[in-house]
């Protein structure tokens, strides 16, 4: 059983053999270096590389103007007239946008030479936040709205409804902006040889990569092989195609030679993809027993410079925008604005922690108008277990869930009732700091939108006893390698040692998705399962042909197919041996699911300081059925610490220029570390999503989603607060004394 | 982020140390501030003195009341009990823990410190605390600075870039002195908002000696002598030290705004350390 849960994955990354992208050692590899623009906005009108090419062991320096054929990015949905260069032509839009490249023998050369580049950009004023943006008195495209897309989810709500109620919230929250921040930043190395090119990046999506870089260099697909090695990280960051990417496997084919990008961190901070950025106004009424009636959205997304890639992501707040309740009318709008920051883009949870989190800082807020508890506002609300699949008036179809029972199971945890006498104990004593105690019940999406629920998924036995599983999925750490291989040994029924996984290269598999929205457990999993059962099917077929025999008189078992009747028995490597190569390909299509769960959070507060201590963290999740809890619980840790960086300390903050205010990198944007986790209990339930066999769903955002809410509405509590608006993410101490006073 | 080419001196003695500086060399210590600037590329020096190898600038003694701290001690060795005797000890061992994390701790110095002045350093403030005295080589001699005149503005010192700071030295705390040191951050391994190191003496409950040390409360680190000069005298009290922290956020502290502590707030957690600190240092 032990060895089943051993990651296999740990005994090579724990002894420094892993390779990344920046260890595998290239003969003639040139390092890509980026000139970066110190401006948020401005006119480009000098970027001259001549001194550059002057400097020992500089390969090259090309700014957009020496480089005409240099495509710019793919055209997305959303993007006409709204160009994205690889290489800034005459206008920047956010700070550190590429103005030149420098390619050098190393790294040390390239940025030798990149210190010698003079550029020159006249500034122009730089807008921000959605909210400066939308005016539109600073466009960021001459003759167009900043304002890029509008949509909404569910029916606009008449006034009646607003009037009738017994109670109307109405609050502001903003949902700040967050770098991913993977340990591992972006990384392409591009290897051309004869007519192939090899790219080499830790990435999620490998096939996807490949395309996009066909098309940008007007090559066949099968011409270029992506690999993805060893990956640190992606958390939604490495999904796409990216302006320094063009330009280093541009240059590489141009110059016939490898040629290698490792994003530092400083530069990651700069331009790196960004998530959630949302300002957000609800409403939220509820009638006199606490039953909510109705909730209204409004989200300005705050998108970025250039609307290629996030700009219709903040639609996945507005279809979440209902949660668990049974709200009978919600309506959702957004704004997608431009501003001048590096794009917004899926950050894990991507969407849905920006729905869960106003609504439930909301009901916190309505039950204290109420003088309800907030756990039985919440139980008077939650979805019955009864009403699955239940359709949500934001337009989604949850598949399964028993909401009630994971609140519960929260609470029993946490030791709800003990806290609240703990609380009452020190609102006595004057002395005492105030704890407050915060709850969040989420539900979520994973596996993607209808069209991306499907990947490629195979299985096949090998001549001498192994089985390879094949599928589409990339791993950025999350332990496939480990989990795939049991998924399909257990559904086999041979020993795991036996199976080894092949994803994350393109020359291995006919075609493939990727690994982003929770979608590799329930997706991928699934397929594989599927696949190796048809294997068994075509095992038995063939059996049964050999035996001569009907199918229905024989079977298998432990990896072995059999006559029903008799003792005959043939393992996998005979039965390869005696009919030939068994390998089943698929195209494995699923559907989405909707995972859901709700976490507390327990904080004592320092309202002279305006510190916080989070004494404890109850998180209840449910994944359906979880592959290897081992894993299963990383993600849920792991999800979680994000979730309180988000509560409690990361943001991006700017200058009066635009640009943002992080130059010492980590010292600046402040990651939580184990100093800072607090005791954290993980529980869960397990509603196995019925859309495909194995049940699983998606379980690497819960902590994302749930935390942060329970984190703020705890200090809320704390310090009794009337008017939570103030409590704006991150809660900085600054931002906890502020509400206290 | 890469440095600059540079060119490296390991040299053996002071001397040779002091050759090279007068060259325009900067000097490698514990680097954990100088090597980090070199990679962002905001200093770049031709010649890097690393003086690692200059035999007795790790020293640590003690005579004739004061203490003497060489150029190599680093952070770490103030956390063994006893290194430093009585009181002093007892507030520098307090203090060390707050300096970012056990890596750094274990390679940077306290010199070094007191040459990067970086107006959040623990260090720095309680060298004007503690009337520390800062000796400083060069070809051309040798001096003491007495840190109040040696800081003059963020990463700002009186040192000239030729000369070597090789000691920093400490009159020791009389046995009787009560101490503290307590620091506000937003995590535990980034930069103080506000530190605050304090050392008291008292007589039958009434206030004889008060030392304020406060760092990123200004553009350099502060001595808060109105605060010191309100406790002399005073009944030892609550009240008391609230009124010094009062007086040390207003009058004494010169807060300069960043994100996440703008200048409002940074006087509040100024008056809310002070008092705090104080409460804590009261002899016992």
């Amino acid at each position: 059983m032990v060895d089943r849960w051993l990651r296999r994955e740990d005994e090579r990354l724990l002894t420094g053999r892993g390779r990344f992208v920046a260890d595998l050692r290239v003969p003639g590899c040139l390092d890509a270096v980026f000139v970066r623009s110190e401006v948020a906005h401005g006119t480009l009108r000098e970027a001259d590389c001549s001194a550059a090419r002057e400097v020992p062991g500089v390969a090259g320096a090309w700014s957009a103007a020496d480089l005409p054929d240099l495509p710019p990015m793919p055209d997305a949905p959303g993007v006409e007239g709204r160009e994205w260069p690889a290489l800034v032509k005459d206008r920047v839009r956010y700070p550190g946008e590429a103005l030149a490249v420098v390619l050098g023998d190393d790294r040390y050369r390239a940025e030798d030479g990149a210190a010698r580049v003079r550029v020159r950009v006249d500034p122009l004023p730089a807008v921000v936040t959605a909210e400066e943006a939308a005016g539109d008195e600073v466009r960021l495209f001459e003759g167009r709205s900043n304002v890029a897309l509008r949509g909404e989810a569910g029916r606009p709500i008449g006034d009646e409804v607003w009037e009738r109620a017994a109670v109307v919230v109405e609050s502001r929250y903003r949902q700040q902006l967050l770098m991913p921040s993977p340990m591992e930043c972006r990384t392409i190395l591009c290897v051309p040889e004869g007519e192939r090119l090899t790219v080499w990046s830790g990435h999620q999506a490998p096939h996807r990569l490949r395309h996009d870089l066909a098309g940008l260099l007007d090559r066949p697909e099968e011409s270029i092989r992506v690999v993805v090695p060893d990956t640190g990280g992606a958390f939604g960051s490495k999904s796409a195609v990216f302006p320094e990417f063009i330009a280093v496997a541009w240059l590489a084919v141009r110059l016939g030679r490898p040629v290698r990008w490792v994003e530092d961190r400083r530069e990651s901070l700069l331009v790196a993809t960004r998530g959630r950025g949302q300002d957000q106004q609800v409403r939220l009424a509820a009638d006199a027993d606490g039953r909510l009636l109705a909730y209204e959205l409004t989200v300005e997304a705050d998108v970025g410079a250039y609307p290629h890639l996030g700009v219709a992501f903040p639609m996945q707040t507005a279809w979440m925008a209902t949660g668990p309740y049974t709200t009978p009318e919600v309506h959702a709008t957004v704004r997608s604005v431009l501003t001048n920051t590096m794009i917004t883009y899926p950050y894990r949870g991507a969407g849905r922690p920006e729905a869960t989190s106003p609504l439930e800082r909301t009901m916190d807020v309505l039950a204290k108008r109420l003088d309800l508890d907030p756990a039985d506002l919440r139980r008077r609300n939650l979805i019955p277990p009864d009403r699955f699949p239940y359709r949500t008036p934001t337009g989604r179809t949850y598949d399964s869930g028993d909401h009630p029972a994971a609140l519960d199971l929260a609470l029993r945890t946490l030791g709800y009732h003990g806290w609240r006498a703990e609380q009452a104990r020190r609102r006595a004593d004057p002395a005492a700091l105030p704890v407050g105690i915060g709850l969040s019940c989420y539900v979520e999406r994973s596996g993607g939108e209808r069209g991306s629920v499907h990947d490629y998924v195979g299985v096949e036995a090998g001549e001498d006893g192994t089985v390879v599983a094949r599928c589409g999925a990339a791993s950025s750490g999350q332990s496939h390698a480990t989990v795939f291989p049991a998924l399909v040994a257990e559904t086999l029924g041979v020993e795991p040692a036996r199976v080894r996984l092949i994803e994350g290269d393109t020359d291995e598999l006919p075609g493939g998705v990727g690994s982003f929205g929770s979608r590799s457990a329930q997706i991928d999993g699934a397929g594989l399962q599927h696949a190796a059962t048809l294997l068994i099917e075509e095992a038995r077929e063939r059996a049964a042909r050999m035996w001569d025999l009907p199918i229905e008189e024989t079977a298998w078992s432990d990896g072995v197919v059999h006559p029903v009747r008799g003792t005959a028995a043939m393992g996998l490597s005979e039965l390869v041996k005696r009919t030939g190569p068994l390998r089943i390909d698929e195209r494995y299509e699923a559907d989405m699911a909707f995972p859901f769960g709700a976490h507390a959070a327990v904080v004592e507060v320092d309202p002279d300081l305006g510190t916080v201590r989070v004494l404890q963290i109850v998180a209840v999740d449910d994944c359906g059925r979880a592959l290897d809890p081992a894993v299963v619980r990383g993600q849920q840790f792991g999800s979680i610490v994000q979730g309180l960086g988000q509560a409690l300390y990361e943001g991006v903050p700017f200058g009066d220029d635009g640009v943002p205010l992080l130059g010492y990198g980590l010292l600046d944007y402040l990651l939580p570390t184990y100093a800072e986790i607090p005791p954290i209990d993980l529980e869960e339930t397990r509603t196995p999503t019925p859309r495909t066999p194995l049940g699983a769903k998606g379980a690497g955002e819960s902590g994302c989603i749930g935390t942060p809410p329970a984190i703020v509405n705890a200090v809320a509590d704390a310090l009794r607060l009337d008017h939570p608006e103030r409590l704006q993410m991150p809660l900085s101490p600054d931002v906890v004394w502020r509400a206290a006073a | 982020m890469k440095p600059a080419a540079f060119d490296y001196l390991a040299p053996r003695t002071v001397a040779e140390a002091l050759d090279a500086l007068a060259a325009g060399a900067q000097v490698l210590a514990g680097g954990q501030s100088l090597l980090l600037e070199m990679h962002l590329q905001r200093v770049h020096p031709d010649l890097v003195a690393d003086i690692n190898r200059i035999p007795g600038l790790d020293a640590l003694t003690v005579s004739d009341g004061t203490l003497t701290v060489g150029a190599l001690v680093r952070h770490r060795a103030f956390a063994s009990p006893g290194a430093v005797p009585g009181p002093l000890g007892d507030l520098f061992g307090r203090a060390v823990g707050y300096i970012a994390h056990p890596p750094i701790r274990t390679r940077g110095t306290m010199a070094g410190s007191l040459a990067w002045a970086h107006p959040a350093s623990e260090w720095c403030a309680l060298a004007v605390a503690l009337d520390a005295v800062v000796e400083l080589r060069s070809t051309r001699g040798t001096r003491e600075v007495p840190a109040g005149e040696y800081f003059r503005g963020p990463f700002q010192t009186a040192r000239e870039p030729d000369e070597l700071l090789t000691a920093v030295r400490y009159p020791l705390l009389a046995p009787d002195t009560g101490v503290a040191f307590t620091e506000h951050r937003r995590t535990g391994f980034s930069f103080a908002q506000v530190a605050v190191g304090a050392a008291l003496t008292t007589r039958d409950g009434v206030i004889t000696e008060a030392r304020i040390g406060l760092a990123n409360c200004a553009d350099r680190p502060l001595r808060a002598h109105a605060a010191e000069r309100a406790l002399v005298g005073a009944e030892v009290s609550s009240w008391a030290f609230a009124a010094a922290g009062e007086t040390a956020a207003e009058q004494d502290a010169a807060p300069v705004p960043e994100p996440y502590a703008d200048v409002d707030y940074r006087r509040q957690v100024i008056a809310v350390l002070v008092a705090r600190t104080l409460r804590e240092a009261v002899p016992v």
